[in-house]
């Protein structure tokens, strides 16, 4: 009895994962759904999960249940792995804008290192790149106006 | 500045023996160049400032689809009407982009890719062979586009080809999801014969066969998630 109380509630605890996930990807969701849910059922009736496991070819119920786990299991790492994925493309995103925020274009660098450096340095958030990585609703540049940014490990 | 409106995007990760070589090329066929070093460990991006039109930094290493991805945000950012990509190893050619430009222009289409299969390959491994044509398979019938050779580097897109580009697979899945892209855009598209030498460089630098169930990976992924 108290073996299968910690296994409802473990089981509770993917359900509700699953109806919290499924915005996200609902594929990953809607399986570990159904395998969640089975597994509550056969841990509340043993004996109707040892004739599926007799039918299916599997010796015991209790064998069949512990496969449903690692079954849940994998299904949530590889949620995990995807979450990962997509926890990624921010980085991919976030690293793209600095690299576009510093970029070092060649005619404006020679001129930057004789005079206007300081300048340059003032206006810095006049920048189309800079204006690019602050606005994410930035789509078109319309400007032509090369970057005036220089990276100092650059020069 | 001759043709200001042609930039050539040059991911390079760890290329500082070949950069200043191949954008200088580049260079001479007054092209705009775009050099996106991708977090590199050597002087790549040093080397690339003396010889590039400008030289854009990732912070860290992300792969070659996300470098491609930067390199075309920022030409388009420079009012770029024509971008090429192009692998920083040594192994396109600089001559080849016209031939890429004007097909855009004869055309008219919005993505010209460079073939191999068309045009010639140098010293390329039987076992590269193999693998390129397996995977050539796949794109075309994964995708539907009727393509001799799916995995060149070479490539030139217009700015609305460029802009229908989503890039989202940071790493060499890249080749592939840029052929859906270009299927799902319902734009134009056309292969022109290019040359790829293969030199011992290229072959280090460039991918392993098994480097395929990477790929298949990052694609299947990418159809889970949204």
């Amino acid at each position: 009895m108290i073996a299968q109380a910690i296994l409802s509630f473990l089981l509770c605890g993917v359900l509700v994962y699953s109806w919290a996930e499924y915005r996200r990807s609902p594929a990953v969701a809607l399986l570990s759904f159904i395998v969640s849910l089975a597994g509550l059922y056969f841990v509340w009736m043993p004996s109707h999960s040892t004739h599926v496991a007799e039918f299916i070819g599997i010796g015991r119920g209790v064998d069949l249940i512990m496969y449903l786990w690692v079954c849940i299991s994998l299904i949530v790492l590889l949620n995990l792995h995807l979450k990962l994925r997509s926890q990624h493309e921010l980085i991919t995103a976030l690293a793209r804008a600095i690299a576009l925020a510093n970029a070092y274009s060649a005619t404006e660098g020679a001129r930057l290192r004789s005079t206007e450096h300081d300048a340059s340095i003032r206006n810095r958030a006049d920048r189309p790149a800079l204006r690019l990585a602050r606005d994410a609703s930035y789509k078109e540049p319309t400007s032509t106006v090369r970057t005036a940014a220089v990276d100092p490990t650059l020069l | 500045m001759q043709k200001p409106a042609i930039w050539v995007i040059c991911p390079a990760f760890n290329e500082a023996a070949t950069i200043a070589n191949v954008v200088a090329d580049l260079r001479r066929c007054r092209y705009n160049v775009v050099v996106v070093d991708d977090g590199s460990t050597d002087a790549t991006r040093h080397v690339a400032a003396t010889v590039a039109t400008a030289v854009v930094a990732h912070p860290v290493n992300l792969g070659q689809g996300a470098a491609l991805k930067t390199g075309i945000d920022y030409a388009l950012s420079q009012g770029a009407e024509i971008l090429v990509t192009f692998d920083a190893d040594g192994q396109h050619r600089a001559e080849n982009i016209a031939g890429l430009v004007r097909a855009l222009k004869q055309e008219p289409a919005d993505f010209a890719l460079g073939s191999r299969r068309l045009g010639q390959s140098r010293n390329m491994p039987f076992a590269r062979r193999v693998f390129l044509f397996a995977a050539t398979l796949f794109t075309v019938a994964t995708t539907g586009l009727c393509l001799t050779d799916t995995h060149n580097g070479l490539r030139a897109f217009t700015r609305r080809g460029a802009s229908a580009l989503s890039l989202r697979q940071n790493r060499m899945a890249h080749a592939s999801e840029i052929l859906t892209d270009i299927a799902n855009s319902g734009l134009r598209y056309i292969e022109v014969p290019v040359t790829v030498d293969y030199t011992p460089y290229s072959l280090a630098k460039g991918q392993r066969t098994g480097d395929f169930v990477m790929i298949l990976l990052d694609l299947f992924a990418r159809k889970l998630h949204r």
